[in-house]
């Protein structure tokens, strides 16, 4: 049994001139163990899908399976991180990591050691008494990282978590959270990184569904089968990043899968 | 693109207000038939009416004229922005309606006693008062806030002296000054309102003379006809006057201001609504806090100057808190000190010019500390009974859609109606089974309560939606909710509307202590520096002095809360609970 099935999903939103579909009939599976990125034009819809999938919004019509239960509600075995970091700017980084666990009604003495370790895990250490706006954006994003962690999430949600950061300060971050999921003591069972950045996706992912432009549609569910850690300057890396900017820019038709990944 | 949406939205709010607008003006209509002898009461309410409309329109002229050459000058002129705006930021942290009878007394005084201009002057010269401020503060702040590139193209351009000013100074103001023309509207039928009823001394023909004297002689039917003409007046500017400038005024706007998405289709009505009160309230607060602070700077220096001499050796986190106790314990003594000083030189001063002081004023004057105590709590009060209502009350509107679509535009219209007008009748019909201290209360709450409600609205509608998406993602719910994210993040609009809601407490307390109508048998008077102002001024020359310590000591009182509890407060509100 697939952890996440999304099945024929149609989310309209009210527009001046009546609504308008933003998404139609869409449709992949998460695995147990799924790195999934979700790579789309801009305004493909690819965050809906994200809080969707989390219960924070209904969709018009289509079914989110988890666990093979229909998702009502906010689904709280999931945890999202968030481009703008959507930090509490009153509350220390501690508080801002504890708040899950707080929401949670866990105690202060489970709530102190939870966050001890998820801040060691994610390179805080030190910081815990400091404001976000004390912090550069990378730490921020560390932050924001540590306290969807904290929870202990079955599904890691990541919306666009890179975008904001410079390149440099983005490439390390990638770098350790890929060293974080490859750790079997740590949390997530599946990770689905929403992004608009098809090398990230390809560097990152296991398998990347490709939507088209408004409304969205599934073009493409590709399989990265390249070994870890990747080589971005490898051919094989070019060609399955190529492949899948082509598929974005064409809408439609998918060429053959090159054979070096297939 | 962006730029069609305003107008799109905002005239279908206009429209939804519109509707909602004459449905408020057609209910009390539907009155008329009920209460006999009503629609004769009409045509002299009517001319009163229009005898306020005169004063107000004359006050808003000069205020207009005011506004722009105050804020142009203090705008573009460096030296004289260091002058002007201190001497702005005094002007409005002190309760207006307090010095009302001064500037009676004053403008009486030069234009001669029983003439009909000096009253006149007077109320015009307080409307004004309450008007200007916040106008000229409007054109100064959006003349400094043209953006740099625009300033450096029309030089580029060789624009020069008139034509600069009208084609590019000018348009840049027009924004701001609608949105707080509206406001000094509103605040300038409070004041005239106030200013025609406590003037019984004199003669002030005008809608609020009207009521109160209908008030005093029971007459229901001409008690109603007044209050409907106001209201009329008030609803139909607002529906063919203030609506049509705001749209307009829209055109002037250099920022593309996020008005609210497409699925918000109700909030660019409301954040301009809410904006305009808002943003003017904000500086208010700012004003109210920054212009105390500049009175107060030597006194400050003088402090920290002993202080630092003290701290040497200490304990860093003791040295603090003796620092705090040392800095409260000065300003305390200095206010104290000066208070005092004040109030001997206004008795010597009045020794010297008016003659000796009765027994009477003399007992009252020593009953100034408890006049202000009593004071103080009647607003503390009325404040925490609108903090009880308004929290509610605005989280409601901002979560529910359909309030805020069909009871927001509700709200504003009954808002922009001065609580003044009603106090008449409240006090005919409420005193007698109320008794006074809930009236008074009552009072204070109609004068406190909109500042509070539309800033705790107006925070809780710009939460960041990505942080409470957020807390919705990490599951936060009820107390946590409202603990961790909802109450840190309006406490800037909290800390706002406080400040802005004690400023009208204290000019409505000068009607809510002392009132009397119907011939004595509805008169309200409470111990209190309210009441001391009114009875001061009603006992001339005796009085005078009386009057004088009362304004004395509530103007003590203001600079005293700013010190500890508003400073603080909002210091604390811009340094930690700020978004950035």
């Amino acid at each position: 049994m697939a952890l996440i099935e999304v099945q024929g999903l149609v989310k309209n939103f009210p527009g001046r001139h009546g609504s308008i579909t933003i998404m139609d009939e869409i449709g992949f599976s998460v695995a147990d163990n799924d790195f999934l990125a979700i790579v789309g034009p801009s305004g493909s819809g690819k965050s809906t899908l994200l809080r969707l999938i989390q219960g924070l919004d209904r969709p018009n019509q289509g079914t989110i399976l988890f666990r093979g239960r229909p998702v009502e509600g906010v689904q709280l075995d999931m945890a999202m991180v968030f481009q703008s970091f959507a930090l509490y700017p009153w509350l220390t980084v501690k508080e801002n990591v504890a708040l899950g666990l707080e929401a949670r009604g866990w105690s202060r003495e489970r709530q102190e050691a939870q966050v001890e370790r998820y801040v060691n895990v994610t390179g805080l250490e030190g910081f815990e008494e400091a404001y976000p706006r004390e912090l550069s954006g990378g730490m921020r994003q560390r932050v924001g990282l540590a306290r969807a962690l904290a929870v202990e999430p079955a599904v890691l949600l990541m919306d666009e978590p890179f975008s904001s950061l410079d390149a440099l300060t983005a490439e390390g971050l990638r770098e350790e959270v890929l060293q974080l999921w490859q750790d079997p003591a740590l949390p997530p069972e599946a990770v689905i990184l929403v992004t608009h950045n098809i090398e990230e996706a390809v560097a990152m992912a296991d398998r990347i569904i490709v939507l088209s432009r408004r409304p969205a549609r599934v073009l493409a569910g590709v399989p990265v089968q390249l070994p870890r850690p990747r080589d971005r300057k490898s051919p094989a890396f070019y060609e399955l990043t190529d492949y899948v900017y082509s598929l974005i820019t064409e809408g439609s038709a998918p060429a053959p899968l090159p054979p070096s990944t297939a | 693109m962006r730029q069609a949406d305003p107008p799109v939205g905002l005239s279908r709010g206009i429209h939804r207000r519109g509707l909602i607008g004459l449905a408020a003006l057609i209910a009390p209509l539907a009155t008329v038939p009920l209460i006999p002898g009503m629609v004769s009461q009409l045509p002299t309410a009517a001319l009163f009416l229009s005898y306020s409309f005169g004063r107000m329109a004359a006050a808003y002229g000069l205020s207009l004229a005011f506004a722009l050459g105050y804020g142009y000058l203090a705008a573009t002129r460096h030296s004289y922005e260091r002058v002007l705006l201190p001497i702005l930021d005094i002007l409005q942290s002190v309760p207006i309606l307090g010095f009302f009878p001064a500037a009676v007394i004053f403008f009486v005084a030069l234009t001669g006693p029983g003439s009909f201009l000096g009253p006149n002057l007077a109320s015009v010269f307080l409307i004004f008062t309450s008007m200007s401020w916040n106008m000229a503060f409007g054109v100064y702040e959006s003349i400094r806030g043209i953006p740099p590139d625009l300033k450096e193209a029309s030089e580029a351009f060789g624009l020069r002296g008139l034509s600069r000013l009208r084609r590019f100074f000018l348009p840049a103001t027009v924004n701001r000054l609608v949105y707080n023309s509206i406001l000094s509207w509103t605040a300038g039928w409070f004041f005239l309102v106030a200013a025609e009823i406590i003037s019984t001394k004199v003669t002030l023909p005008g809608i609020g003379s009207y009521l109160f004297s209908a008030a005093q002689t029971d007459n229901t039917p001409e008690l109603l006809a007044g209050l409907l003409v106001l209201g009329a007046l008030i609803v139909a500017m607002d529906l063919l006057l203030w609506r049509n400038l705001s749209s307009w005024a829209e055109r002037f706007r250099y920022d593309q201001a996020p008005s609210g998405d497409a699925i918000t289709a109700a909030a660019p009505l409301v954040s301009a609504a809410s904006g305009r009160v808002t943003r003017a309230a904000g500086w208010m607060a700012r004003g109210f806090v920054s212009g105390v602070s500049r009175v107060r700077a030597p006194l400050v220096s003088l402090g920290s100057v002993t202080v630092g001499r003290l701290r040497r050796g200490t304990e860093r986190r003791s040295s603090t808190l003796s620092k705090n106790a040392l800095h409260y314990g000065l300003l305390g003594t200095v206010l104290v000190l000066g208070w005092l000083a004040l109030i001997a030189i206004s008795v010597e001063l009045f020794r010297l010019f008016t003659g000796p002081i009765t027994p009477t004023v003399g007992g009252d004057l020593r009953l100034l500390p408890l006049a202000a105590l009593l004071s103080l709590s009647r607003v503390v009060g009325a404040y925490l009974l609108c903090l009880a209502i308004t929290l509610p009350l605005a989280i409601g509107f901002a979560r529910s859609r359909s309030a805020t679509r069909y009871g927001l535009p509700l709200v504003q219209i009954i808002a922009s109606f001065p609580a003044t007008a009603l106090f008449p009748l409240f006090l005919v019909v409420l005193l007698a089974p109320l008794g006074g201290e809930a009236v008074a209360i009552l009072f204070l709450i109609t004068g406190m309560i909109w500042y509070l409600f539309f800033n705790l609205y107006s925070g809780l509608r710009s939460l960041p939606p990505d942080l409470q998406e957020a807390g919705r993602s990490l599951g936060l719910k009820g107390r946590t909710y409202y603990r961790r994210f909802v109450l840190p993040g309006i406490f800037s609009a909290f800390v706002t509307g406080s400040i802005t809601a004690f400023g009208g407490g204290w000019n409505t307390l000068i009607l809510a202590e002392y009132l009397g109508v119907g011939g004595g048998t509805s008169h309200l008077q409470l111990l209190g520096l309210g009441e001391f102002i009114d009875i001061g001024w009603a006992q001339q020359p005796q009085g005078l002095v009386l009057m004088a310590g009362a304004l004395l000591t509530m103007v003590t009182v203001v600079i005293t809360l700013n010190e500890v509890v508003w400073k603080p407060l909002y210091r604390r509100a811009s340094d930690r609970y700020r978004y950035d």
